[in-house]
């Protein structure tokens, strides 16, 4: 049982590592454009689509297509951008919310449309590691040292480049970063196409693990969003955090209970941090 | 350098700014006296490009810039130090510095601009790696006025840079603004303290609920009576 457990917090915190990187880029789009994108889940289901036909149905190598569809997740997050958000960025906040929880049922009946209700998976056979009595699927181990490896990047390119600072300028005052000669509107579109290609790359590193549904996108973007809650919203440090609890605690109570139980504790801790720290756990800070 | 011609502003339905005109020329400090209310602000933002006047046009350096964008407009040279600093406080003192020198015009020469900064204000070098938030506020305002230098501008807005500080830290803020101004920098300066920022000014405005009541050269508006009374108090 002990040795069950063990495994299971594990695997919790390679998972953690790859909801990180959601809840990364669903807190960079609410830092710094202020807005809640309920449709997140769902582009990472559309990118998984989207790996699934290029590899399986026209034969291009498992990397190309999914650098293909990175960037295809970009455009689309450019394009949600241009045509939900911006008209909205003044609109109430209940507005924007319905408009962008509308895009929901756009995305998930688009791929009911196309591909049917069945669940449909890459086939690929990774294997799984055995040390003492322990077990890690390869694939696991993968996407974890590979969202890692975004997250540093991402660090990297908020940090040390121009764009990275107007970017998080912008998060902390529009206004001033305006006046600083930031083109805000820009700042936008690179903060939607940075959070589109994010999905893409969470997608990527979930075709070995999972299979891909119409709803596929609705728990992750649950997850992502009770993550970034719970770390503080606009807080990535926080979200970081965050990610690796609730990895750790789906999984783990998972294995005591059932699956379906899991989520309720998960929920349960949730609005428990919220009633003691209705901030989250770090509270808002800048970026 | 930079003229406002009979500018109207509003906000919905109220009027804050009624026909107004002001002209900064080159290399001069021109100051906009006023009591609280009364769109000194509101000013400088139109001229920043952050709002958009109804009617009326401003021209900077031969271009018309009330159309313009923020962003383009500093890119012409007009740097604004507004408000209370509006620092990025959870970027660190060099990261505000850098970001003052995002305009394409400034970033080629973003080292030689922050060696002359550090030189200017000592106490940012030995700060460089702390959160602006966790300054004091004369060192914020000083931040403010360091980071709009950064971007090299020709002229600076300086928005009520007394405002919320001790007198002794006051009077060290308008000896760097005093230093600035010897640079050859053009300022306009909005300003309550109007005993303090007369001292450096070339010109003068009166503005009272967005109408401008009077202006003229330092010692017209010394001499006449009712600033005396009302902004001297001689």
């Amino acid at each position: 049982m002990f040795e069950q457990i063990i495994n299971a917090a594990i695997n919790g915190i390679l998972l953690g590592g790859v909801l990180a990187l959601l809840a990364f880029g669903l807190n960079l789009i609410f830092g710094v454009v202020k807005i809640i994108h309920m449709a997140y889940g769902q582009f990472v289901m559309l990118g998984f689509y989207l790996i699934y036909v290029l590899t399986v149905q026209l034969h291009v190598p498992l990397i190309i297509s999914s650098l293909i569809a990175i960037c295809a997740m970009a455009v689309l997050g450019i394009l949600t951008q241009l045509l939900v958000i911006e008209p909205l960025l003044d609109a109430p906040r209940l507005n924007q919310l319905l408009a962008l929880a509308g895009l929901i049922i756009v995305f998930e009946n688009l791929a009911m449309v196309i591909w049917g209700a069945d669940y449909r998976g890459i086939p690929l056979y990774l294997p799984i590691l055995h040390i003492g009595n322990f077990y890690i699927r390869f694939s696991c181990l993968i996407a974890f040292l590979g969202a890692l490896m975004t997250l540093g990047l991402l660090y990297l390119f908020l940090h040390k480049t121009y764009i990275g600072l107007a970017i998080r300028a912008t998060a902390q005052d529009v206004e001033i970063a305006k006046v600083m000669g930031v083109n805000s509107r820009l700042i936008y579109f690179v903060t939607l196409a940075a959070g589109g290609a994010l999905t893409g790359i969470v997608a990527a590193f979930f075709t070995p693990i999972y299979t891909v549904h119409p709803h596929f996108g609705s728990s992750f973007t649950i997850m992502a969003f009770i993550i970034v809650v719970l770390g503080g919203m606009g807080n990535l440090l926080g979200g970081f955090i965050s990610a690796f609890i609730i990895g750790i605690v789906t999984s783990v109570s998972a294995v005591l209970t059932t699956a379906e139980v899991a989520d309720i504790i998960a929920l349960l801790i949730f609005i428990l941090v919220m009633l003691v720290r209705p901030q989250g756990i770090l509270g808002v800070r800048g970026t | 350098m930079l003229r406002v011609e009979k500018i109207n502003v509003s906000y919905g339905e109220f009027q804050v700014l009624h026909e107004v005109s002001i002209e900064v020329k080159s290399g001069e400090t021109a100051i906009v006296v006023g009591p609280n209310g009364a769109g000194k602000t509101t000013l400088l933002r139109v001229i920043s490009g952050l709002l958009k006047p109804t009617s009326g046009a401003i021209y900077f350096d031969g271009h018309r810039i009330d159309d313009k964008e923020p962003h383009e407009i500093v890119e012409l040279g007009i740097a604004l130090v507004p408000e209370g600093g509006r620092l990025f406080p959870y970027l660190t003192v060099y990261d505000n510095l850098k970001i003052g020198s995002f305009a394409k015009r400034a970033r080629g020469g973003f080292r030689r601009t922050l060696e002359e900064i550090f030189e200017l204000f000592p106490i940012l070098k030995e700060r460089r790696n702390q959160l602006a938030g966790s300054l004091s506020g004369g060192e914020r305002q000083m931040l403010a006025i360091a980071r709009s230098l950064m971007s090299q501008p020709k002229l600076i807005m300086l928005d009520e840079p007394s405002l919320g500080l001790a007198p002794r830290v006051v009077s060290r803020v308008f000896e760097f603004i005093g230093k600035i101004r010897s640079q050859g920098y053009s300022i306009l300066m909005v300003e309550q303290n109007a005993r303090k920022a007369l001292e450096l000014a070339d010109h003068a405005y009166l503005l009272e609920s967005g109408k401008l009541e009077f202006h003229g050269g330092r010692e017209d508006f010394l001499r006449n009576p009712y600033i005396k009374k009302a902004y001297l108090g001689i």
